[in-house]
């Protein structure tokens, strides 16, 4: 009889409509892009800034009576480059605004916004929230905004992410300390292992935090690594290495070698064995003569067995075959003695 | 508001066009709605069914729709005579043109106008090709004349297939229950997911359904089916309607067809009773959109 024929969808076809009706479902709206007048968009004044430069001042010119003149002048300088580009090219990355009365207040953006209007451009690209964000949407926005940026140092994105895992802890009432990698990776949407290296660099010692602080540790993973070392002069050979510039896989290589060296005795001498219990002792064995001429004199100096030494004179020493033998009867006359 | 219906898939032969035949005349003979038809499809069929095209003397293969009815020579300086919806892209007026139906008036193709707005690939040409219809559709002279637009697109995932997606309102996905059919329903659902990305919530574009269609008694269609319906999220899309596969669906093209419209032929008739129940559904979700959804099956 000829196979009853199924016909089925493929699993991956299958999952893939599944995961976009789902998608479409979640994030209607979340993407919408506007063009807004540069003139509408107002800075939040609940967000903390990084710059001082005011949006007055970009449009009516810095008063040189400000007593921060100076630096807000360093501050329009270092938006020129951005602002040249924009010319050009328009913003590459829409800022992200929410809607405040007729006005659009600021989330992310402000370097943009700024250059902007830096570059006489009167109306800007903008993803538009319905409402204000709360603080812990607002820290994982600019996040995801963040993560594209390659010119973030380690650094900055440290503090973006200390932000996040504080209102994450005051959001749900879990103590800032009980915060596990699970948690930050199902925050960002990343792997396990890289929020484990995160947490790790978040804990570190404030000698390594420095480092990063000064951007003289830039690498994530080295950093993670350099963290989790406990001994301390291996930790300061490795941080040497790093700064040296040594390879992810040599920091790796030099706390191998150090765990390597440490001597056999240091690992404990009472082990938790497994399995069936033992009713003898085995004493080893040795392919070096002098150990095990060592071991039999030295148990002949003891007064018990003392008598024997004559017997032991003529033993051939380089035959393995009668050192064994005469081995075995030595244990033999001391297990007659100990009985 | 009025309501802008595409159909839109970009695997060809998965009936398009006769769905958008079919929603129109429903629409117009039927329901006596004021409905206005556009064929975005530089091969006019959609067109041809409702006004005479000509070969187009400049393009080979191409067509154009013929002089307007309402031309008059000795006043019209300014105008050729003919208009089509590729009109918008060029800046150019668009006059649209009376069929046999009464409510029913079209926008028809112009094929190589619409091919060259098909080609356009520098990013902010192809940003206001992506909008035009769109702009278009919104003004109040368009709004105000009709209560449903039906919109035919060409097999492509192309500039004038977003162009449709983003001026509408609603979108059905015919397909037939077959392999390339439902690969294509992933990529048309990938543009849909899209969209609503970037639509605000208020102003959603509204997935009307996957309308299996020319299906046949056979089991690779039952299953395929099934599985569609099986889906997780999916199963809501899949339309409690079926068009099988009939002869009468592709007789009633021919130009001489006797009758012309599915909707000509007798109330008992198996075929018309099919397609009238899959344009109710259809129609029903359009003006319930918003409100509650739900639909006697």
């Amino acid at each position: 009889m000829a196979k009853k024929k199924v016909f089925q969808i493929s699993n991956a076809l299958t999952e893939g409509l599944e995961e976009t009706v789902t998608a479409a479902h979640n994030y209607n709206g979340e993407l919408r892009v506007e063009i807004i007048p540069l003139k509408k968009i107002e800075l939040d004044p609940e967000n903390p800034r990084d710059l001082i430069l005011t949006f007055e001042d970009l449009y009516n010119g810095i008063d040189k009576g400000d007593k921060n003149y100076l630096r807000k002048l360093s501050e329009k300088n270092s938006l020129l480059s951005l602002s040249n580009s924009i010319k050009d090219q328009g913003i590459i990355n829409p800022i992200l605004v929410y809607k405040h009365g007729n006005k659009y207040r600021l989330v992310a953006g402000e370097r943009r916004t700024l250059a902007s209007i830096l570059s006489d451009k009167s109306d800007i690209q903008a993803k538009i929230l319905d409402s204000k964000p709360t603080e812990l949407k607002i820290s994982l926005l600019q996040w995801v905004e963040n993560v594209e940026r390659k010119d973030l140092s380690l650094w900055e994105r440290l503090k973006n992410l200390e932000k996040i895992i504080y209102s994450y802890s005051t959001g749900q009432n879990i103590p800032l300390d009980e915060i596990t990698a699970t948690n930050l990776s199902h925050l960002l949407g990343c792997s396990l292992p890289h929020a484990m290296n995160y947490i790790a660099v978040l804990t570190a010692d404030n000698k390594l935090k420095t480092l990063i602080q000064h951007n003289q540790l830039k690498n994530l993973e080295k950093a993670a690594l350099l963290a989790t070392i406990q001994s301390q002069s291996t930790k300061d050979t490795a941080i040497e290495a790093c700064l040296a510039g040594a390879t992810l896989k040599k920091l790796k290589g030099i706390l191998n070698q150090e765990k390597q060296s440490k001597s056999i005795l240091k690992q404990p001498i009472i082990l938790k064995g497994r399995g069936r219990q033992a009713t003898f002792v085995n004493l080893g064995t040795t392919k070096k003569v002098q150990v095990a001429k060592l071991i039999i004199d030295s148990i002949l100096d003891n007064a018990k067995v003392t008598h024997l030494k004559p017997h032991f004179s003529e033993l051939n020493w380089s035959d393995y075959k009668s050192i064994n033998h005469a081995f075995k009867q030595l244990l033999e006359t001391l297990e007659q003695i100990e009985a | 508001m009025t309501k802008i219906i595409v159909n839109a898939t970009h695997k060809g032969g998965e009936g398009k066009t006769t769905n958008s035949i079919m929603l129109a005349e429903y629409c117009a003979l039927i329901k006596g709605l004021k409905t206005l038809i556009i064929d975005m499809d530089p091969q006019a069929n959609f067109s041809g069914r409702y006004i005479q095209m000509e070969y187009d003397p400049a393009y080979r293969g191409g067509k154009i729709p013929a002089i307007h009815p309402d031309f008059d020579p000795t006043t019209d300086h300014e105008w050729d005579g003919r208009s089509s919806i590729a009109n918008i892209f060029y800046g150019e007026e668009v006059i649209p043109y009376p069929t046999a139906i009464s409510n029913l008036e079209l926008l028809p193709a112009h094929s190589h106008k619409l091919q060259e707005a098909e080609a356009v690939t520098k990013n902010d040409v192809l940003e206001k090709v992506h909008l035009q219809l769109k702009r278009f559709l919104e003004l109040s002279d368009v709004r105000s004349s009709y209560d449903v637009i039906i919109i035919d697109t060409p097999p492509s995932k192309g500039p004038l297939t977003i162009a449709a997606i983003k001026a509408a309102t609603h979108i059905v996905i015919p397909a037939q229950m077959e392999q390339f059919s439902i690969e294509g329903i992933y990529g048309m659902l990938q543009l849909w997911k899209q969209e609503s990305y970037y639509r605000t919530k208020d102003n959603q574009i509204e997935l009307i359904g996957i309308l299996p269609n020319q299906v046949r008694d056979i089991k690779l269609h039952k299953h395929f089916l099934e599985g569609l319906k099986m889906m997780k999220g999916v199963s809501d899309y899949v339309m409690p309607r079926v068009i099988k596969k009939r002869a009468i669906y592709t007789e009633i093209l021919v130009e001489d067809a006797n009758p012309k419209s599915i909707f000509d032929l007798p109330k008992t008739n198996i075929a018309r009773q099919e397609y009238e129940a899959a344009c109710q559904y259809i129609m029903e979700r359009v003006f319930t959109y918003g409100k509650e959804k739900s639909f006697s099956n």
